[in-house]
């Protein structure tokens, strides 16, 4: 599966700029002064000193950006592997097993599915207080996993029909050694993009719950949502939207985020289901 | 006679009511429990600050009966059951609302909330169908821009993209107002005034949603159209000298039956998305009460709040499932395709 991925060309640029994005957390993070560092620069558009400007405390909004950066994917990898870990156990247990085990998961994975996530997760978040990343992250990561334990139901279903997991049990193979060594390596890729898509989901949601201050402690987490929090409760301008050089990058930094994964989606698609290469 | 029951409408009708009396079932057992699950108590956040300490375990003693919270979890439970059923959701304790009902503050809210959902919801999935059907079948740098355009329309943070619309359009050039659901100091009443002034302020918010979903629907339609117009019967139509709007038409009418099954997620959260929308705009809906109660820390209005989005999206999934039926020939008719 992995050298077909490596051959699309829409999978290979969205990886790319997904990698960048990823590297410019980082290593931006590593560059830049301490995002909480307060200076007596308050709300200043972009100058020699601050590229892109300061906040509302004189806090560097590159710096920002960059750790922002780094916590909001580190949130979404958190959040992604724990839908995907249950995602992985409910969409895959099911059809492997078939009858009433699956009735009861899929019946389960369609009623969590009618749940509004955004109005859940506000609920959940002003209930128990989640306030450090880790617990938002979990948080995201338990309300999330329908969609991708969808996806990964659907594709055990079409392997579970291939002849070589016949052969398998007819050879008298264990349950649990066909999943580790027949249907897990043909799983893998496909899991790993559901991962990178279940995490750019959650870094969408984190930022959002964070901009309505839900999120982590804004005040003593960076993340793309907590710089989006502080333009809408600035104190320093009249209009909060005004301050351009605070809200537009980290939104403009999510966009192409978001749109890398979705071309890469697109690329993994086509290459699972070739009638679509076609098109 | 032939029993009713038997035909596959019916059939199907009602296994989506007892699917969806499931799902409602979980939803409110989940709201019992949630504030019975949590760190600490409700009751400690309805006593004000400095009461003394004696003065502190009367008072909650006093809620706690008050609110039947010292009563056994069994007799907390059908008391709660009782008291959805005659529309009890509690009282408001946040400041502004002097005890009100939580049901009666829920639901003079919610027409704000539907006036954005239920309009962004149809006008996006027509609009957004007819752009992605024309851009299949539309070849050429056009249809890569329209696709290009709405895979960013339908990628953007929606909550980032109404602060563009507000900086663009609100602060640079003064053409809408920065928020609120009326002007200032305007007091609304049933005449045209009201409407005028109250539709400049809903404007930016049906935007910026209408803006997301229509992207949405747009690139999926696209996918979806490309797909049926590269199967058998569209090739063999073909051959057989079909004009090509004959054949689109054909392809357009198998494409919007997957695009249907869309529109429950879609609407689930679209619901979502005009909460945040709402707290951007400052637009009085229910998304501003919730995150009103949320900083008061009311419970009974976030668990009516919830509830109340709840019962909106389970209805309007089964509305959306029973307009699927009537659209899809093989369940209509009753005979299989």
């Amino acid at each position: 599966m992995f050298e077909l991925l490596v051959r699309s060309r829409k999978f290979m640029i969205g990886a790319a700029v997904v990698l960048a994005i990823i590297l410019f957390g980082i290593i931006g993070s590593m560059l830049t002064r301490d995002p909480l560092a307060y200076s007596s620069h308050f709300v200043e558009p972009p100058s020699s000193a601050f590229l892109l400007g300061t906040g509302n405390f004189g806090e560097d909004v590159l710096a920002q950006l960059c750790a922002g950066t780094r916590n909001s994917l580190m949130i979404g990898a958190i959040a992604g592997g724990f839908a995907v870990l249950i995602a992985v156990l409910v969409g895959g247990i099911g059809p492997y097993k078939g009858g009433l085990v699956d009735e009861i998961l899929n019946a389960f994975t369609n009623i969590v599915m009618v749940f509004p996530m955004l109005p859940l997760l506000i609920l959940l978040a002003a209930i128990f207080r989640t306030n450090s990343m880790f617990l938002v992250a979990t948080l995201i990561g338990l309300t999330s996993w329908p969609w991708a334990a969808r996806c990964v139901r659907s594709q055990v279903l079409t392997l579970k029909e291939r002849g070589f997991i016949d052969i398998a049990r007819m050879s008298g193979m264990k349950d649990r050694k066909i999943v580790v060594t027949e249907i897990m390596p043909n799983m893998l890729a496909y899991i790993i993009v559901v991962f990178v898509v279940s995490l750019s989901i959650a870094v969408l949601t984190e930022a959002g719950l964070s901009m309505i201050g839900l999120g982590p402690d804004p005040s003593t987490n960076v993340t793309l949502g907590s710089i989006l929090y502080w333009v809408m409760n600035s104190t320093h301008a009249a209009l909060p939207w005004a301050l351009w050089w605070c809200f537009i990058p980290p939104g403009l930094i999510l966009t192409i985020f978001l749109v890398a994964v979705f071309i890469m989606h697109t690329g993994m698609d086509e290459v699972f289901n070739p009638r679509l290469r076609r098109v | 006679m032939k029993n009713p029951f038997a035909h596959p409408f019916a059939k199907f009708v009602l296994k989506k009511i007892f699917f969806y009396s499931v799902v409602a079932f979980v939803a409110l057992n989940f709201i019992f429990l949630i504030p019975r699950l949590m760190p600490g108590n409700p009751i400690d956040q309805m006593i004000p600050p400095g009461t003394t300490d004696l003065g502190r375990l009367r008072l909650k003693a006093e809620l706690e009966k008050y609110f039947g919270l010292d009563r056994p979890l069994h007799e907390q439970y059908i008391n709660f059951w009782a008291n959805l059923l005659r529309g009890d959701l509690g009282y408001a304790v946040m400041r502004g609302y002097n005890f009100r009902p939580v049901a009666d503050a829920v639901m003079a809210k919610l027409p704000y909330t539907l006036v954005l959902v239920i309009p962004v919801l149809f006008i996006s999935f027509f609009l957004g169908n007819w752009i992605g059907a024309r851009a299949a079948y539309v070849k050429g740098k056009r249809s890569d821009a329209v696709y290009f355009t709405s895979v960013f329309a339908s990628q953007m943070p929606f909550y980032w993209f109404a602060m563009v619309l507000l900086f663009l359009l609100a602060v640079n050039v003064r053409v809408f107002p920065t928020g609120g659901t009326f002007s200032p100091r305007f007091i609304p009443s049933m005449n045209l005034a009201s409407l005028l002034d109250a539709s400049r302020h809903y404007a930016l918010p049906f935007l910026t949603l209408l803006i997301i979903t229509t992207g949405a629907w747009a690139t999926g339609m696209r996918s979806m159209t490309l797909y049926e117009l590269d199967s058998g019967y569209i090739l063999y139509a073909r051959q057989l000298g079909f004009r090509n709007k004959k054949l689109v038409s054909y392809a357009k009418r198998n494409a919007i039956l997957p695009q249907f099954t869309g529109l429950n997620i879609n609407l689930n959260s679209l619901i979502g998305m005009t909460m945040i929308i709402e707290i951007v705009f400052r637009w009085d809906g229910l998304g501003s009460l919730t995150l009103d109660a949320v900083l008061a820390r009311d419970y009974f209005m976030m668990l009516g709040t919830f509830l109340v989005t709840m019962v909106v999206v389970i209805l309007g999934n089964f509305l959306v499932d029973l307009a699927y039926a009537f659209l899809d020939p093989r369940i209509r008719t009753g005979r299989e395709g």
